[in-house]
């Protein structure tokens, strides 16, 4: 069962809205996925130079001061959870998802970013 | 300009931290009446700060976004110099759950949408529409406890 199964009949715009919403929990779990993976294997879209302020796509080398990638991560995991979203999107007319898609899978990917971000406590 | 836009993004984070905290306690500890400060402070209808809260993640998001790269050279830079780690550590925390979180707003507003809708008694129509009953139960799954009617 699942918060998107319903018993009566609805009108064709309420079941574009509900498939809309169904994807919701598809598209929490992927961005939070997609920006963990980003952000470990370097897959930013973009990178940018505060100090130059400038923009560069992908994985930028530094050019006299720091880079900042989490803009370019950001967008990585729009894009792909987007991406997926909208791709799962016809499956779904007659499917249900399950909502603890939506908050374990981003909570699982808040667990790594502690187990990533270890060393910074255990030095 | 920094230094009032960085004041202006706490206070936005500590509104956010109110509303989310109201809609926690509203939720999982609920108040018919609301006798005292505790008790006002969980009679809140949880359901109602969704929009809220969400407008003022996404506005401190945005604000803490745009003061980001003065924090990346001057501070971190100097936090880094001074091996902080720790401290340096617990921004990497922070920017990385709410990068998370980010994504998961239209979730958030999904599941309270039907609360909303089973609090409020909303039309069929509304409730067909965004699946109160299951969501309802779902959500009573989550905190375990019974839901009132």
């Amino acid at each position: 069962m699942c918060g998107a199964c319903m018993a009566s009949e609805p009108r064709a715009n309420e079941r574009y809205v509900m498939s809309i919403t169904k994807v919701f929990g598809i598209f929490a779990a992927v961005f939070a996925v997609a920006y963990t993976i980003a952000f470990e294997w370097h897959w930013e879209l973009f990178s940018y130079h505060p100090r130059l302020g400038e923009f560069g796509w992908g994985q930028q080398a530094s050019r006299g001061g720091p880079v900042m990638h989490w803009y370019g991560c950001l967008a990585t995991a729009f894009f792909v959870a987007a991406a997926v979203s909208l791709a799962t999107l016809p499956f779904l007319r007659k499917r249900c998802v399950p909502l603890w898609i939506g908050w374990a899978v981003p909570l699982l990917c808040i667990f790594a970013w502690f187990w990533f971000l270890r060393a910074f406590f255990i030095r | 300009v920094y230094t009032a836009l960085l004041i202006v993004h706490g206070l936005l984070a500590v509104a956010l931290l109110g509303g989310l905290t109201h809609q926690a306690f509203a939720t999982l500890w609920p108040a018919r009446q609301s006798g005292g400060f505790v008790s006002a402070y969980r009679s809140v209808s949880a359901a109602r700060f969704t929009n809220v809260n969400i407008t003022l993640y996404v506005v401190t998001f945005a604000l803490g976004s745009y003061i980001y790269p003065a924090y990346r050279i001057a501070v971190r830079t100097w936090i880094e110099n001074a091996r902080l780690w720790q401290i340096s550590g617990l921004f990497e925390m922070k920017e990385q759950s709410l990068a998370i979180g980010l994504g998961m707003l239209p979730f958030f507003w999904l599941v309270w949408k039907g609360q909303e809708g089973q609090q409020e008694g909303a039309s069929s129509e509304r409730a067909q529409m965004d699946d109160g009953p299951a969501l309802r139960h779902r959500l009573v799954q989550f905190s375990g406890r019974p839901h009132r009617q």
